[in-house]
């Protein structure tokens, strides 16, 4: 198994620029001319103050900086006391996945917004990822398991998942047939080393 | 890293073996081997053993702490203590299955071993998920595990080091000052 990283987002990744996509509700607090069309049942130009919208985290956020706040926003109910008692009960009965793919992803998105609740977030995704870190090391360790069980992990926990089982099947098959040939790391096949026939080539 | 670099490292140790040849000593990088006589015991290291083994060229003497009492002893200890206990071997389980898996027939009560060192690293892999798991449930940032072999903690990656990457990202997500972000953005 080549060296592997775990997650971390970056301009390039592709579930970063997904989970920037969910929505948070927004309510318009200024007038903002022209923009009418993002609302599509209201036929005036603008966009009234007051008006509710759904908008994507990418752009809810920029508008909603705390020097000119344009739009206020709500937190989504699944970051809320409802949601956040039942997972206090039992996070590891949830099936997070139904609730949002994204839902560590977009939380960490959420804390970053000056909003009261959105305070609470943080500390809701570290209990929920604790305590159900044991769930997704157990599946990933017990190779009974259905593969297929990662589907209903959210997509940081999944990765998680996919790796903890990669490494275990690895360990199984060893156990069972010994060790087989190591082979050359991507890292050193990849290496670009000037070969000695190019060198010779070079020289004469 | 995968199992068969471990025990690719776990060759190295050093295994008795009685020739049926002679020969002069080898020089190697990693040191002189031999010189062989006979029936004369000399120290080789395991990579060396499992070929001439394969090639009938010599027979095995198991490593000293191959043998079951001893072992026995070892797992009671194992299972009384609340911590890891410190293993005759750091390559236990790599070594054991190498030698066993080429000489049974050179080792006495290869069969008895094999199942004690299967309970022993049954038994430690328990031990390691249930501290593992109140590692993360804690708030500590660190933690000590003594005794803990190659192969025991290669089993927990990349499972535990990815899994505390991400609560770390989740625990500093709220503390990024948001104004330094707006000033770059303008």
């Amino acid at each position: 198994m080549s060296l592997c990283h775990s997650y971390m987002p970056n301009y390039f990744s592709i579930d970063d620029i997904l989970s920037s996509q969910e929505r948070v509700s927004c309510k318009i607090e200024v007038k903002l001319p022209g923009l009418g069309y993002l609302d599509v049942s209201s036929e005036s130009p603008d966009l009234q103050s007051g008006t509710k919208l759904d908008l994507p985290h990418w752009l809810a956020y920029p508008m909603n900086s705390r020097t000119h706040p344009f739009v206020s926003i709500e937190v989504p109910k699944i970051y809320k006391e409802a949601y956040r008692e039942i997972l206090t009960a039992d996070a590891c009965a949830v099936a997070l996945n139904k609730w949002s793919c994204y839902f560590y992803e977009f939380g960490i998105h959420l804390a970053q917004y000056e909003h009261s609740d959105c305070n609470l977030i943080q500390d809701l995704l570290l209990q929920a990822f604790k305590s159900r870190f044991r769930l997704v090391m157990d599946w990933a360790h017990n190779t009974g398991t259905d593969p297929t069980v990662g589907l209903q992990l959210p997509i940081l926990e999944r990765k998680l998942f996919l790796t903890g089982r990669k490494s275990r099947c690895l360990l199984i098959s060893w156990l069972k047939e010994g060790g087989g040939s190591i082979e050359t790391s991507e890292m050193v096949a990849n290496h670009k080393k000037r070969k000695r026939a190019e060198l010779e080539d070079e020289n004469t | 890293m995968d199992p068969n670099e471990v025990e690719f490292l776990g060759e190295k140790q050093l295994v008795t073996i009685i020739p049926s040849f002679t020969f002069n000593q080898i020089h190697l990088i990693s040191g002189s081997i031999g010189p062989f006589r006979a029936g004369l015991p000399t120290q080789v290291p395991i990579w060396l053993a499992v070929n001439l083994k394969q090639q009938q060229k010599c027979r095995i003497v198991g490593q000293e702490w191959m043998d079951a009492k001893l072992l026995i002893d070892v797992k009671d200890e194992e299972k009384t203590s609340k911590f890891f206990t410190k293993m005759p071997s750091d390559h236990y389980m790599d070594e054991t299955l190498m030698l066993l898996g080429v000489a049974p027939e050179d080792i006495p009560q290869a069969e008895e071993i094999r199942t004690i060192v299967k309970d022993l690293w049954d038994i430690r892999m328990s031990k390691l998920r249930t501290s593992v798991d109140a590692f993360m449930k804690s708030d500590s940032a660190f933690a000590k595990l003594d005794h803990l072999t190659p192969m025991e903690i290669n089993c927990i990656r990349p499972s535990l080091p990815h899994a505390l990457d991400q609560r770390d990202r989740i625990q500093t997500c709220g503390s990024r000052p948001r104004d330094s972000q707006d000033t770059q953005r303008s």
